[in-house]
């Protein structure tokens, strides 16, 4: 891409307290390379439309409020270079399968109150030592290595704006509130399965998923949302059957500060 | 975990319609086989056969076995297409039933000639 290469942008808008239907708009925004769509956006913002709307914050991938639907296919607007798509122009809409609050503001409103529902946080019967806690929990590299992919979500409506189950099912709990409740149940210091297995075992819930696998080609984070439904679904069956052995939440041990020896200081090299 | 053992069934069900669809197929169809196995091939899709095979209890057993497997396989298929056509708990109950009834109708409706013919 030359460098101030005129990118048109296409942009969405839709004010629903002064439009029947979503219409579109279009920017001209000179652009450089390595520049993002969210600069593109950023720049419409300052210099062309300050009442275009969309949601921003870290710049980096981690906060996942800048997901949109760029050129038909939904990124991270922060993690997507303009020159992937050697095009001069763009097409960017707001996230499908979640309602529009203002152009390219979804409401995610439902996202959060479906990744609650699953509770997720560590369950343990042990509440007194949960509220203050003395100890540690044991987990191995290995434990951890069994759902370590799947705490990378960053709860941006990406996967569940692909998920084709989510547009033809608007009760679906969705790819991320699935892959979530595996994300606990998976880890070694958890024994909540008993609360979080009726949340999903419902008739829009865990074997509602077509298993297409869209939300994991498009998580800009490398989650493998539809593995983890899979795994999730593998271990219901083996808890309704009772098959497989089911393990019991890790053990707690002493904080290491009491099991090891403590390192002698070092001399003073300045008496 | 009702969902589950739902889909559970589901499975086990695909297996068996695998296996009793597979039987009704090389018994009705696949000439070659029957052949090589020394069955007369000309006389298994008559009337009179059928009527013969009816009157033995495992052939009977068989066909009605398939016609249970097949029934819950494909309408609790259906039910699941239904209910995400249809995002609504009320809506998701009376498809149950309605699915449920029709299921129960149809399998003593279907199964009623080999039951009969079994006890005649």
């Amino acid at each position: 891409m030359d460098e101030n290469n005129p990118i048109t942008f296409k942009v969405q808008r839709y004010d629903p307290e002064h439009d029947d239907i979503p219409h579109f708009q279009e920017f001209v925004v000179p652009s450089s390379r390595y520049m993002t769509v969210l600069d593109g956006l950023l720049y419409i913002k300052e210099n062309l439309d300050s009442s275009l709307a969309f949601r921003t914050s870290c710049r980096m991938a981690i906060c996942g409020s800048c997901g949109m639907l760029i050129n038909n296919y939904p990124h991270l607007a922060c993690h997507t270079q303009i020159e992937e798509f050697h095009s001069d122009t763009l097409t960017v809409k707001p996230l499908p399968n979640l309602p529009i609050i203002k152009d390219l503001v979804v409401d995610l409103i439902q996202l959060f109150n479906t990744h609650k529902s699953i509770k997720p946080y560590i369950l343990r019967q042990d509440a007194e030592e949960m509220g203050s806690p003395t100890v540690e929990y044991t987990q191995e590299p290995h434990a951890l290595d069994a759902f370590l992919q799947f705490t990378h979500c960053v709860k941006c409506g990406i996967c569940i704006s692909a998920c084709p189950t989510s547009a033809s099912d608007r009760l679906f709990l969705g790819p991320q509130a699935l892959s979530q409740c595996y994300r606990y149940c998976a880890d070694n210091r958890d024994g909540g399965e008993k609360e979080r297995f009726p949340v999903v075992d419902i008739d829009h819930g865990v074997w509602h998923c077509h298993l297409a696998g869209a939300c994991s080609e498009a998580c800009p984070k490398g989650v493998d949302p539809a593995l983890a439904i899979q795994l999730l679904k593998r271990r219901m069956v083996s808890r309704a059957v009772a098959l497989g052995k089911k393990q019991q939440p890790s053990s707690t041990v002493p904080s290491p500060a009491e099991t090891k020896p403590k390192l002698p200081c070092p001399e003073f090299t300045v008496k | 975990m009702r969902n589950t053992y739902l889909w559970f069934m589901q499975l086990i069900t695909g297996v068996l319609i695998a296996v009793l669809l597979g039987i009704h197929m090389v018994l009705m169809h696949l000439d070659a086989i029957l052949g090589f196995l020394g069955v007369d091939v000309t006389k298994v899709t008559s009337w009179e056969s059928m009527i013969e095979r009816s009157n033995q209890g495992i052939w009977a057993g068989l066909y009605i076995a398939l016609l249970a497997v097949v029934l819950y396989h494909a309408l609790n298929g259906l039910r699941k297409v239904i209910l995400e056509l249809t995002p609504s708990a009320r809506a998701g109950r009376v498809t149950t039933w309605v699915i449920v009834a029709f299921g129960i109708v149809t399998f003593i409706w279907c199964s009623y000639v080999p039951i009969a013919l079994l006890s005649a």
